[in-house]
């Protein structure tokens, strides 16, 4: 007798959410389900807490179909073979650029005159061209406008 | 695993990952984009899940997590606004009524704190374990039961509120 009055001076609190789940055990399972009997307000909440998970397990919170997601996985391959692609598309380019210089200061049959004239030109234009890119990815990073539609 | 086998798997998690990250980072554009990356890192480095510390679902949600996390540091915006947090409207194969009170719980969410929603969202929308639902959120795993408790009552207590 005294442990009843014990458990309707007592909510079981968390203890419902636990059973909602299946996550008691089996000792205070039986001790939410005696408190319950007894007590309206817990009875209830544990209704309501019942309702509220099936609700919830129906809903759709995020409405977007397997389809969509599918194809976005496949864009994640793209963009990662895309990435290979474009990492053996430089190594390449490079192994060949070096060769080219290698093949052009040790070559015996241009003066050194003619090569400093031919590397300053050509040195000049990668600068530019590296400067002006350098500028393009800076202002991309910090363009806050960017995302702006006209 | 296979990589096919784990994408077939990925795709039907595609949703609840998308509605944790949109819970956690209260905007359903960057949670987009978050599963998005989290896909691509899955898919990049699939020799990376050890079926025997966990289920895919569980180490995938980590994964997204994380991305989430990573998103909310860079942008440092951690405000949460109902239109971007509730989902628009019905599916072509949803009924009004249905998508208005899938609509009055997304709002009723949205006044919820990030972790109270995460964890509404792994328990009850995604059907995790408490065990599980400790390792995605890395938290101890007698902390689940009462901060869902908690965050249940407030739930049922912004639904009330609204007459639902």
């Amino acid at each position: 007798m005294a442990n009843d009055t014990k458990y309707l001076d007592q909510h079981v609190g968390e203890l419902l959410s636990g059973l909602v789940d299946g996550e008691l055990t089996q000792q205070d399972r039986q001790r939410v389900l005696l408190h319950c009997e007894q007590c309206p307000v817990c009875s209830q909440n544990l209704a309501e807490l019942q309702a509220l998970r099936v609700r919830i397990g129906k809903a759709r919170l995020s409405t977007i179909g397997e389809d969509t997601w599918r194809e976005t996985m496949n864009d994640s391959m793209v963009q990662t073979s895309k990435g290979v692609g474009w990492i053996l598309l430089i190594i390449g380019l490079a192994m060949a650029l070096a060769a080219a210089l290698h093949v052009f200061f040790f070559s015996p049959d241009m003066s050194l005159w003619e090569k400093f004239m031919v590397f300053a030109i050509y040195g000049g234009l990668a600068v530019l061209l590296f400067s002006v890119l350098r500028q393009r990815f800076i202002e991309r990073k910090t363009d806050k406008y960017k995302d702006v539609e006209i | 695993m296979k990589r096919g086998d784990m994408q077939q798997e990925l795709v039907q998690l595609g949703n609840g990952a998308h509605a944790l990250a949109t819970h956690t980072l209260g905007n359903r554009e960057d949670a987009a984009d978050a599963v998005h990356d989290a896909f691509a890192i899955a898919l990049k480095r699939p020799e990376a899940f050890d079926s025997s510390k966990g289920t895919l679902k569980t180490w995938f949600l980590c994964v997204v997590r994380n991305r989430c996390i990573d998103q909310m540091r860079r942008r440092r915006q951690g405000e949460t606004s109902l239109d971007k947090l509730v989902d628009p409207g019905a599916g072509p194969d949803q009924a009004l009524e249905t998508a208005q009170r899938d609509q009055a719980l997304g709002r009723a969410l949205a006044q919820l704190g990030n972790e109270q929603r995460q964890v509404i969202v792994l328990r009850d929308y995604m059907d995790l374990s408490y065990a599980e639902i400790a390792v995605v959120l890395d938290i101890a795993p007698g902390t689940v039961m009462s901060r869902l408790h908690r965050a249940r009552m407030a739930l049922k207590e912004e639904l009330n509120c609204h007459g639902e």
